[in-house]
């Protein structure tokens, strides 16, 4: 993908700090609450990741936030209008995929856009060349979508996003059916959608994505916000975990659980796994590796884990089941 | 469960000043004339359905005409022209009201339903566009599609109707002249009895002691009926073929040797309002359903079996429900000078229920206005 075309013309829009504001956001589907009182604080500026498992309710709080559904309680402003009252000046400046891309089969990439186009302002059918070329289908313009592979129909809904000139993209699973190559480049194009100043929520339940692409997150399961924040902060506070690949797992297990350390360790796959507080300095790991050498145990390799979204994640989700 | 332990505040991103928001009254429920075209631009290119369209309004008529005008003319005393009134009639009542109506109705439920179904009203919506606009996009991007279509099948068969017609006029078997008044024709009839009594049509009881005998005209008995032996005067016969040309006087001034040029604008403007009535109910009904072959399946039944139904058979107690269908009061406003689009010519055909030319009116502007209040509503309050 090229990084050509559309610019951000500089003046002052709506005063609101936040890209996205949502209130006690509730949506519910006869006795089933698929969004349950979110309260959502999407910063201007930024990628940022709604993640969450399969049926927890992300594409459902998107779908209210478009007005493609409306809400049975609370408030939301999308780039500091209030949603649904001035539902129609908000999404001037929204581009959105929400599930998967779809178009005229019968129609070509090119009249896809020109359509969506026409919903827009005049000057959004003078941004459909930028947008392909954007999204690196422009040599594919006039074939018919019904030739194009999934990866390229993400690509074409990306374009039509891109037609408004959005301030605020919303993206629903952007990655899927993409290749490796593919991914990348979205994800290259996610980080120079953002550094022109734009907005780029990001729903996905691929918790990698969103942590190589994301600035903040929020973490949503049935229906809640469970966490919310930038990555580096929600992940400063989970714990270190060392590796260790030694010739006697159990009795290096015995000398770090005996010890002063208090580590939390168990065995896996002939691998010492040692866990300690989220707070513990590096100097932990010299100490480890000083009381297995003393302790006559050959440690072959000893390799410190960075906390990561998806073992994050994880800690909390379960965390949240033994409460319940 | 725990929400939001640290805040996300603007300060923490790269947050700056973005472009401005346009002023283009896009939550207004009127819709550009770029959302027509475009929409016009995607009914067209769906071929199949394009390709029925030509065929059904142009093609099937072109084709008839076509081969009348060929075997006119390896044939022409077996065959006669391929033009004519009648010809202009039963093409116009026969196949391109009746089949004109089924697929712009076609159109319509397409219209109605392909963004919902194939996702692309989903992409729409999120432009933040009045849905109502959205919707309302797709009446005159059908009309502009039908009307031409229905305009250029109609101006072959009026073509083919006026440059190929006969040259004499044939009414009721016999060949007579065209236009004569009522006192022309009756003239006309005492100078060709024969012609008259042996061929013209009795609409009645004549008490006139002749009639047409295997060999020509011959006296009979007014009290048994038999025919007498005595001769017939002059005069019998020429008092009998008037009062035989006075009975079909009425029905001699509706034939032409070709369509009246008034008769030829009245029925392009019916069948436009027909095939309008067909696509705006369609597109309602398909809008209203969110899916399309139900819908069209619903107006084939409407139109194939309810309508001549309803028009034809007086159902006691329900005889208001029946002039309530559109296709009823549709042809209630047929021009003069067509026959029944159900009924025929009134030869022995059903009888159409009764119904006064502004209750057909209402009848129409209230199934166009309701049918196209339910699909808007039903669209603009939609999940999708």
């Amino acid at each position: 993908m090229t990084n050509t075309v559309t610019t951000l013309t500089p003046a002052v829009t709506a005063q609101s700090p936040w890209a996205v504001e949502t209130h006690g956001l509730t949506k519910k589907f006869g006795g089933r609450t698929a969004v349950n009182g979110v309260d959502l604080l999407v910063p201007r500026g930024c990628a940022f990741g709604y993640l969450g498992p399969n049926g927890a309710g992300k594409t459902t709080l998107i779908r209210v936030l478009l007005g493609l559904t409306h809400a049975d309680a609370g408030t939301m402003r999308l780039l500091g209008h209030d949603v649904p009252a001035q539902r129609d000046i908000a999404l001037a400046r929204v581009g959105a995929i929400v599930d998967e891309p779809r178009f005229h089969q019968h129609l070509t990439g090119r009249q896809n856009l020109e359509i969506l186009a026409a919903a827009r302002e005049p000057a959004a059918t003078q941004r459909i060349d930028g947008a392909l070329d954007r999204v690196g289908i422009l040599h594919r313009d006039n074939d018919r979508v019904s030739k194009y592979s999934m990866g390229m129909r993400q690509r074409l809904g990306v374009a039509a996003c891109l037609l408004g000139d959005p301030h605020l993209l919303i993206l629903d699973e952007p990655m899927n059916g993409l290749d490796p190559g593919g991914m990348v480049d979205m994800r290259e194009m996610i980080t120079s959608l953002v550094a022109e100043g734009r907005t780029v929520v990001l729903s996905s339940h691929l918790l990698d994505e969103i942590e190589r692409t994301c600035d903040a997150v929020a973490i949503v399961d049935q229906g809640r916000i469970i966490r919310q924040g930038p990555i580096t902060e929600l992940l400063a506070g989970s714990s270190l975990e060392v590796e260790i690949e030694c010739d006697a797992p159990e009795r290096a297990l015995f000398l770090l659980t005996s010890g002063p350390l208090g580590a939390k360790a168990s065995v896996i796959d002939d691998h010492l796994l040692v866990t300690l507080a989220a707070d513990t300095s590096r100097d932990a790991v010299a100490e480890i590796n000083r009381i297995l050498v003393t302790g006559d145990v050959a440690v072959y390799r000893l390799q410190e884990n960075h906390a990561s979204l998806e073992k994050w994640f994880l800690e909390v989700t379960s965390r949240l089941g033994d409460q319940q | 469960m725990t929400s939001s332990p640290i805040p996300i505040t603007p300060e923490n991103s790269s947050a700056r000043v973005l472009s401005e928001f346009p002023v283009d009254h896009r939550g207004s429920p009127v819709p550009t004339l770029a959302m027509i075209r475009t929409r016009v631009m995607e009914l067209r290119k769906r071929r199949g359905l394009t390709i029925a369209l030509v065929v059904v309004n142009i093609g099937i008529p072109a084709i008839f005409l076509a081969v009348r005008l060929i075997i006119h003319v390896v044939d022409p005393k077996s065959y006669g022209p391929a033009g004519g009134y009648g010809i202009f009639t039963n093409l116009v009542t026969g196949v391109m009201f009746i089949f004109g109506f089924i697929v712009a109705a076609t159109l319509g439920c397409t219209a109605g339903s392909v963004d919902l179904s194939e996702g692309v009203f989903r992409h729409l919506v999120v432009t933040g566009r009045s849905r109502l606009a959205l919707y309302f996009a797709r009446i005159p991007a059908g009309l502009t599609i039908l009307v031409p279509i229905v305009a250029v099948g109609f101006a072959t068969v009026c073509a083919v109707c006026v440059l190929a017609a006969p040259t004499q006029l044939h009414f009721d078997g016999a060949v007579v002249p065209q236009g004569l008044s009522e006192g022309g024709l009756v003239s006309w009839a005492k100078a060709n009895p024969q012609e008259v009594i042996c061929n013209f049509n009795y609409r009645g009881p004549i008490n006139v002691p002749v009639r047409c005998g295997p060999n020509g005209p011959v006296a009979i008995n007014p009290q048994t009926g038999p025919p007498a032996s005595t001769a017939v005067s002059t005069s019998q016969l020429a008092t009998l073929a008037a009062a035989i040309a006075v009975q079909d006087y009425s029905s001699y001034h509706q034939t032409f040797l070709k369509p009246p040029y008034s008769l030829m604008a009245q029925s392009l403007l019916w069948l436009e309002l027909e095939t309008a009535i067909g696509f705006i109910v369609g597109l309602g009904l398909a809008s209203l359903m969110g899916q399309r072959t139900v819908p069209v399946v619903l107006m084939i039944i409407l139109e194939i079996v309810l309508t001549p139904l309803f028009a034809t058979v007086n159902i006691p107690h329900l005889i208001d429900l029946q002039r309530a269908i559109v296709g009823v009061a549709t042809v209630h406003v047929e021009p003069l000078g067509l026959p029944s689009a159900f009924s025929g010519h009134g030869n022995g055909g059903p009888t159409l229920v009764p119904e006064s030319t502004s209750t057909a009116i209402v009848v129409i502007v209230g199934w166009l206005v309701v049918w196209t209040g339910l699909g808007a509503w039903r669209m603009a309050r939609r999940d999708v």
